[in-house]
């Protein structure tokens, strides 16, 4: 199998659903390429679509699942990957802590959904969200020396990035979007995928 | 002698915001309140400026005054910077008029050396102490100052293990000489202006690069020296139930943000007013005066040191729902505010959450089946399904589903937008899951324990994501009525007369038509749904009563309020008069 084939279900996988397009921004590759790739999956049964969104079929789920150790064995002996992989898993500690914040705002002894009026505590956090941007960046440049295409969730958390400081404000944790969570949320689901890790939370 | 160009804040003026940025203003105002506040000197705005247009280092002149500014602060606390037996250590602050991303912030223990840590040591009979403060010290530095690429600090290391970090990562050394230290700290709050991060921020808000930050010098205290000594925070009011009671936290012993060796437990108030009645008097005669000068409620820092009270900081205190009504109320009684400041105080998203339905818990019978980890607030009843795709489509059918993982990962994302609740076996309330929660307004609970959410499914389950409980079966919900609650209810009189806008409950007693925006196709949609605005305002050109989910948001109010509309109908009606309010008066 190609590897565009092979890359185009992996990220299906991780987007769940998706159409060719986002799954070609996710992978840093040409949509026409991911479409064909879709159309070659779909004639082996591994993924199913309907109006242009695509899932990854039972048998795709069983056929990746035997194809990650293979075709990622070389970077699960990487000692580079893996101790980058580590201090991913350090920074997203501390985002996760971050969204956290993001979502609630201390109330007496408690924490209740944050309504946002407080300018001055939103700003806190997108202030640390910049310096923790800038952990980002470097894990997962880091990750990118290994596997090259995981460059691109950097551009896409910079733009979640640039999107918040303009006043987007949606793009720090929002769901149907790619807020800076969603992003990085893939990205975890990717690594574990090609790491074959197990999610702990 | 020329006029020096750093300020001392000694209470005898208060230079403005624009001069000297909001933190030093705040310390400098406690001072002229004649309240007690570790000495502090600042570098006004001015100094950013001529800084950064010349060669970026610190002209031989600022330098002099800077070192003036030690010395006031060495004379004000008795201490000698760099001193081992009776070291003064201070604070690096930025301080622009505006704050912003990518700013640096705040630098603490600057002064501490090898020779430091061990005279802190003596002092406080506290090595542990000591060895953390001089590391967090260096974690800090090589952080903030060098942007080294550092894990959170973690106790256990030692300075030299953290400097070795640094100078791996960014072939920096930390200064050992603590005007090294201090010269380093202030270079880097003044380059921090022109960083990439804060050049955005303004560029996207139209703040000019040419104006700069200001950087506050501040003595530390301490709150380990002994039986006499400790930290605190203190609320002007109970931030839970808004009780006109100040209610406070007092940890004996404790520095700062934190508990040291996790050996002392918080005490209440009460422990403060027994051990030293004095600087307890004094801390509520200030908070009085602090919360009165400020008319809002207070959330105060303190350090106790030897037996000599300081603030550190007063801000507005963060407050329950509930807590923010009763302390609007009670404030307009005592004279403090009036009812129109009292009603723009609380938002419509604090009212909406008081007025919520609660679990009535009153039935003791019940009994949870799982418990684990409130992540997002509400309650909220479905049948527990484990596979997204079951929980998405049986949701399409109109069931009310209740998603039940292990752990979530971006591919049950669908299936917690389609479920009401959501129930996580691992994970706590920093997990994505919680974070994916949240975002939805779904109530959850996580952290149940491994393979309870398998258990879960088939069952009618009620989440109480305030809670943190899963209940079997449909639990009975009790209204958060208006009249019954006396402060919530005066309010509601004051919302009522001031609302630019008439809501109602009901649409019988009106002899108008209603006009219902959801049935014309202007009801809330999927997140980021445009209403077409030139279509909303001809749909309701000459309506005079009106109902539809888009009177709750303030694209919806405001179209209404330009069109003339003059009854709302909704349910509860206190949230839509206090968005009327504000936008009314342009908030």
């Amino acid at each position: 199998m190609p590897d565009i084939d092979f890359l185009a279900i992996h990220g299906l996988a991780v987007r769940k659903a998706a159409g060719p397009a986002a799954v070609a921004d996710l992978l840093g590759v040409d949509e026409e390429a991911v479409t064909a790739a879709f159309d070659a999956l779909g004639e082996q049964g591994l993924v199913a679509g309907a109006r242009g969104m695509f899932m990854v079929a039972p048998t795709g789920q069983a056929w990746l699942a035997e194809q990650y150790p293979v075709r990622y064995a070389d970077a699960r002996q990487d000692g580079a990957l893996t101790a980058a992989y580590e201090r991913f898993e350090r920074v997203n500690t501390d985002l996760l802590a971050l969204f956290t914040d993001w979502q609630t705002i201390p109330a007496g002894t408690t924490r209740v959904p944050n309504d946002h009026s407080d300018k001055e505590y939103d700003r806190g956090i997108i202030d640390r969200l910049g310096n923790l941007h800038e952990k980002a960046e470097r894990v997962v440049g880091r990750c990118a020396e290994s596997e090259a295409r995981l460059s691109r969730y950097l551009a896409r958390l910079e733009s979640a990035y640039d999107k918040v400081l303009a006043g987007d404000l949606d793009y720090v944790s929002g769901v149907r979007i790619d807020s800076y969570h969603t992003v990085w949320f893939e990205l975890h689901e990717d690594l574990l995928r090609m790491l074959g890790r197990t999610r702990q939370e | 002698m020329n006029q020096s160009r750093v300020i001392h804040l000694d209470g005898t003026q208060l230079p403005s915001r624009d001069l000297i940025g909001n933190k030093a203003w705040s310390v400098g105002r406690m001072l002229n309140l004649g309240l007690r506040v570790p000495p502090a000197f600042v570098l006004p705005i001015s100094e950013c400026r001529a800084y950064l247009d010349s060669s970026k280092v610190l002209d031989d002149a600022l330098w002099a005054d800077v070192l003036t500014g030690i010395a006031y602060l060495e004379s004000v606390s008795g201490r000698r910077f760099g001193d081992p037996d009776s070291p003064l250590l201070v604070s690096v602050r930025s301080g622009a008029a505006v704050s912003m991303p990518g700013m640096m912030d705040t630098v603490l223990n600057l002064g501490v050396t090898d020779e430091v840590e061990a005279g802190l040591a003596r002092r406080t009979g506290n090595p542990e102490y000591a060895r953390d403060t001089h590391a967090r010290f260096c974690h800090q530095y090589g952080d903030i100052v060098y942007k080294a690429d550092l894990d959170t600090y973690a106790a256990g290391h030692t300075a030299d293990d953290i400097r070795v970090m640094v100078l791996d990562d960014t072939d920096l050394e930390i200064p050992r000489d603590p005007f090294e230290q201090l010269r380093g700290a202030i270079c880097a709050v003044f380059n921090s202006w022109d960083s990439a991060r804060a050049k955005a921020y303004r560029r996207h808000w139209g703040i000019e690069d040419a104006g700069g930050t200001s950087v506050t010098v501040q003595a530390m205290v301490f709150g380990n020296l002994g039986e006499k000594s400790g930290t605190g925070v203190l609320f002007t009011r109970n931030p839970l139930s808004g009780a006109a009671l100040p209610y406070g936290e007092w940890l004996p012993g404790g520095q700062g943000d934190d508990v040291v060796g996790g050996t002392h437990a918080v005490q209440d108030m009460v422990t403060l007013e027994k051990s030293m009645p004095d600087a307890h008097a004094e801390l509520m005669g200030w908070s009085t005066t602090l919360e009165r000068e400020h008319g809002e409620v207070q959330d105060i820092e303190f350090t106790i040191e030897e037996g000599r009270l300081y603030l550190l900081q007063t801000r507005t205190a963060k407050r329950s729902p509930r807590a923010a009504v009763r302390i609007a109320v009670e404030l307009v009684d005592e004279g403090v505010i009036t009812a129109e400041e009292a009603v723009v105080r609380v938002t419509p998203e604090q009212v909406h959450t008081v007025l919520l339905p609660r679990l009535d818990t009153a039935d003791a019978r019940q009994r949870p089946i799982a418990s684990g980890e409130p992540a997002c607030p509400g309650v909220a009843c479905g049948i527990g399904v484990v596979d997204p795709d079951e929980a998405e489509r049986r949701s399409t059918e109109g069931e009310s589903i209740v998603l039940v993982r292990p752990n979530t990962s971006p591919n049950d994302v669908h299936g917690m937008i389609a479920a009401v609740a959501v129930v996580t076996d691992l994970g706590g309330s920093t997990s994505h899951a919680a974070v994916v929660t949240r975002a939805l307004g779904r109530p959850s609970v996580v952290g149940v324990g491994d393979g309870v959410a398998a258990s879960l499914e088939g069952k009618l389950l009620t989440v109480d994501g305030d809670g943190g409980h899963v209940y079997e079966g449909e639990m009975p919900m009790v209204e958060t009525r208006v009249e019954d609650d006396p402060w919530l209810s005066r309010f509601a009189e004051w919302a009522a007369e001031l609302s630019p806008m008439t809501v109602v409950t009901s649409s019988t007693e009106l002899e108008s038509d209603v006009f219902d925006l959801d049935l014309a196709g202007f009801g809330i949609g999927h997140e980021g749904s445009v209403i077409d605005a030139d279509g909303l305002q001809r749909a309701l050109a000459g309506k005079a009563a009106v109902r539809g989910s888009l009177m709750s948001t303030e694209q919806g109010m405001k179209a209404a309020l330009d069109a003339g509309v003059t009854y709302v109908i909704a349910r509860p009606v206190l949230p839509l008069q206090l968005l009327a309010i504000r936008i009314q008066r342009g908030l």
